[in-house]
């Protein structure tokens, strides 16, 4: 039997008068790699904070990592956060602070006020050479020094995934990884990440709407569509017609 | 492309308004704009005053002065050197002030900033603590603003005597509360990606803060810093009107003498430095903007891995130009802190006691005061109780006899001149547009000939030379000079204030259109539209409502300006100060001072309420 990684039952989510997730039901074991797909407003980006600990469900219980968030106090719950490597949408990298300060950033979780003041103005040497390793493996390793606005988009996403590495994270949650860069670069990125889950047993969980991408590269896709899970299965069980559904394309064709 | 209107008003409205604004407040003001005595010839005078400025003086104008007295250039450089001086004590004050202010004054570093489920009840209390404790600190940072720094500057000279310090200090407080604003506010404006994504990962709120926000504001709060110390800069000159001895003092004796060839050197020097501290701020801005590159990658292929992080180390690109600059200002505030004449208050402790004590009594109102002037505080207290009644009567007595006047004076004063800069703004900012005043407007391809080429450039450079000329001088230099060409009337001090403005309107106003989206205007320029219809047909109306925005926040800071110019002798809240001050009735000084809070206070509340609008506007559309 598989450890789960995140599970979901019943879970149930609003804002305002938005249902943005209805009643859901999903597990993910460790180690998996699972693709989110579905139209903009079908509740990706709210499934992922649900599992990222970020908002917690209206009702239903979510486990991350096996625990119930909910009950967990301040300490706990930054310290369960600091295991799940977040890359958001924006990658939130401060603009004006090195690549070596941005992905030092990403242990805050598991340092004190002074630790991580420490770790931005003057790092150990030994931090110095554990992030010149990461940068190594996602291959922006000459950056360390330079300002991150500096870097092009595709070298800043790898920034925001070397920050995330240096969490030291069991899981990683992706936010529209691939939606900002040209397909190239989308491949370099979604190559990266599934080399970095594969060596390292990272449990992946990506939300896009690229197929394509979605179906070449995740052994597992999750189709959600207003709020509820519409598919779960393997690529090659998504055929012609419940992409349409999934999507709402009506009776045009989908050419796959 | 949708043109963004205006919150409730549209464009045509808010302009109507304005010029009603303008009309009321010129009819509170009376038609008479030269007041001077029987006989006068204003124009001779202004024409001696103004051919002055092209033979400005080298040497002392005065015939009598005693062979061994101190050369005039000399003593114009001393007076430049103190100038600078206490502007860069004062805001070597104001800045760590600021800090703690603006951080407090800010809810970006709260515990709970990542809320899940239900909030704790302990921290839902340490929050209701923490928004007594902001309230505080906004109290404290708009008190700080809303006294401006001249009448700081009269309160801390009459109490402590002619100490340097006090001069020092006066100026440091309302720029610690500007700062404070300020930081604060850039600080919460700051995007909250970084933040919100260092929190995902576990971090505190306060982590966070220091991580992100604090690091991403970090540039914008130094060249903010740079051009308060401009500001620092002029109001320190002023000071010298009230008798401190900076270049205001020079100023304003030369020209009571009617050396006016002195006059204009002094001024020379002043906009000299002024414009010189402008430049170096945006230099600054543009250094930190840009950020250092890395030249070139060293050859890292042969290196073990520790070898190469620290070759890259090495190599790091590093602005050196901003390094050692900021490593010089430094050693100019050590080099103001610990040379030249001393700080301190130059009397023994029992005669500052005294003194303090004696300031004290005067400054409690006159039917309220204890018997001796060395009352202790309880004693004080005690006096105070049961004459509620006669204070109510002495106040009231003031604000009827003059104090209602010289409120609406003032407003009038602020609101007719802040029209008149944005009239003329407005006029000037397509000559002044680095995009538009040029051969090539927006880059589309424009008259062969190269003198139409030169002619926009001559043409935008002019504009922005006067902008920034017009800017450099304070207000309250302009107000003193103009006053003396056309008497005491009101008007000198609306034409100062709107000058001054117009410079300021100009950059701010001039930033705001460079920092539009161009394709807009371009189409106009590309479809055939001249220069002037592409600003009032696309980039005008684009920009209308962040024009507005800094339109309300000068409009604020001219009613802060307007309470002081009445000290050159025009029936305004600062007239009343003054002598009130010469009177030694600190207590009636007080009472028109509190005047000048309230109006300000006023002005703040509305002028922010207005940004707030004007802000949700401009993020919506």
């Amino acid at each position: 039997m598989m450890e789960t990684v995140f599970e979901l039952s019943q879970a149930r989510k609003s804002f305002g008068a938005v249902h943005a997730l209805s009643s859901i039901d999903l597990q993910i074991a460790r180690g998996e790699r699972v693709a989110l797909i579905g139209a903009s407003g079908s509740g990706k980006t709210t499934l992922l904070r649900l599992f990222g600990a970020q908002l917690a469900p209206d009702r239903g219980e979510v486990r991350v990592l096996g625990c119930n968030p909910l009950v967990l106090g301040e300490r706990k719950l930054r310290e369960l956060r600091s295991r799940l490597g977040y890359l958001p949408q924006d990658l939130g990298l401060v603009p004006n602070l090195r690549v070596l300060q941005n992905v030092v950033a990403g242990r805050c979780g598991r340092r004190s006020i002074l630790g991580s003041l420490r770790d931005l103005i003057l790092p150990a040497v030994g931090v110095r050479r554990r992030i010149y390793e990461l940068l190594e493996r996602v291959g922006i390793a000459e950056k360390m020094y330079d300002r991150a606005d500096t870097l092009s988009g595709g070298q800043q996403q790898r920034v925001a995934v070397a920050r995330a590495l240096f969490q030291e994270p069991a899981v990683i949650l992706a936010d529209e990884p691939v939606s900002a860069v040209d397909p190239a670069r989308a491949r370099d990125v979604l190559e990266l990440l599934t080399r970095l889950s594969e060596e390292e047993g990272l449990t992946l969980l990506v939300s896009m709407h690229q197929l394509d991408l979605a179906r070449e590269f995740f052994p597992r896709l999750v189709g959600l569509k207003h709020g509820n899970v519409h598919f779960d299965g393997k690529p090659s069980e998504l055929g012609s017609e419940g992409l349409s559904a999934l999507f709402d394309l009506g009776d045009k064709a989908v050419v796959l | 492309m949708k043109v963004p209107g205006t919150f409730w008003l549209g464009k045509r409205l808010a302009v109507v308004a304005l010029l009603g604004v303008l009309l009321v407040s010129g009819w509170v003001l009376g038609p008479r704009i030269i007041q001077l005595s029987e006989g006068a010839d204003p124009f001779a005078e202004a024409g001696r005053f103004f051919g002055a400025a092209l033979s400005p003086s080298l040497a002392d104008e005065n015939p009598s002065l005693p062979q061994d007295a101190r050369p005039f250039l000399l003593r114009l450089g001393e007076s430049l050197l103190r100038t600078f001086r206490y502007a860069l004590i004062a805001i070597s004050l104001a800045v760590p002030s600021g800090l703690v202010l603006g951080f407090l004054a800010s809810s970006a570093w709260w515990p709970g900033g990542m809320r899940y489920g239900k909030a704790p009840v302990g921290r839902t209390i340490m929050r209701g603590m923490l928004r007594l404790l902001r309230w505080g600190c906004r109290f404290l940072i708009t008190l700080g603003r809303s006294i401006h720094e001249l009448v700081w500057a009269l309160f801390f000279l009459s109490a402590l005597g002619d100490a340097p310090i006090a001069a020092c200090s006066a100026l440091a407080l309302p720029f610690a509360g500007t700062l404070g604003k300020v930081f604060s506010e850039l600080i919460d404006e700051q995007s909250q990606g970084s933040r919100s994504t260092l929190m995902a990962t576990g971090a505190s709120p306060v982590q966070a803060f220091l991580s992100a926000l604090l690091p991403s504001a970090l540039p914008e709060m130094l060249t903010y810093t740079v051009y308060r110390f401009e500001c620092a800069l002029r109001s320190s000159a002023v000071l010298g009107f009230i008798g401190v001895e900076t270049i205001g003092l020079g100023i304003r004796q030369s020209y009571e003498s009617l050396y006016y060839g002195e006059v204009w050197t002094q001024l020379y020097a002043l906009v000299i430095v002024v414009v010189g501290v402008d430049t170096l701020g945006a230099r600054l801005r543009d250094r930190l903007n840009r950020g250092a590159t890395r030249k070139a990658v060293p050859e890292l292929s042969k290196l073990e891995s520790g070898r190469s992080e620290a070759r890259l180390r090495r190599t790091a690109p590093r602005d050196w130009i901003v390094r050692g600059g900021l490593l010089a200002g430094m050693m100019l505030v050590l080099i103001s802190w610990t040379n030249g004449r001393e700080l301190g208050i130059n009397m023994a402790a029992e005669q500052r006691d005294a003194r303090i004590g004696r300031f004290l009594t005067k400054l409690t109102p006159a039917p309220a005061r204890p018997e001796n002037s060395t009352a202790s505080g309880s004693e004080r207290i005690e006096a105070l109780e049961g004459k509620g009644k006669a204070v109510k009567d002495w106040a009231v007595d003031l604000w009827s006899r003059n104090g209602a006047e010289a409120l609406l004076n003032t407003v009038a004063i602020a609101s007719s001149a802040i029209v008149l800069a944005a009239m003329g703004a407005a006029l000037l900012l397509p000559a002044g547009s680095r995009a538009l005043a040029r051969g090539e407007p927006f880059g589309v391809l424009g008259a062969a000939s190269r003198w139409v080429h030169w002619w926009w450039s001559g043409v935008g450079f002019l504009t922005r030379s006067l902008f920034i000329l017009a800017r450099a001088v304070p207000e309250y230099v302009y107000a003193f000079l103009l006053v003396g060409l056309l008497g005491p009337s009101a008007w000198p001090l609306v034409f100062a204030l709107a000058l001054h403005n117009l410079g300021i309107l100009g950059r701010l106003w001039g930033e705001v259109m460079e920092n539009q989206r161009p394709e807009v205007p371009r189409h106009w320029i590309q479809s055939g539209a001249g220069r002037v219809q592409s600003y009032c047909g696309s980039l005008a109306p684009l920009s209308f409502n962040r024009f507005l925005l800094f339109f309300f926040y000068r409009w604020e800071t001219c009613i802060r300006e307007a309470t002081i110019l009445g000290m050159l002798g025009i029936s305004s809240l600062g007239y009343y100060v003054s002598i009130a001050h010469n009177w030694l009735r600190y207590d009636e000084m007080l009472f028109y001072v509190l005047l000048g809070v309230a109006v300000v206070f006023a002005g703040d509340v509305l002028s922010d309420w207005m940004r707030r609008k004007l802000r949700g506007e401009i993020a919506s559309s």
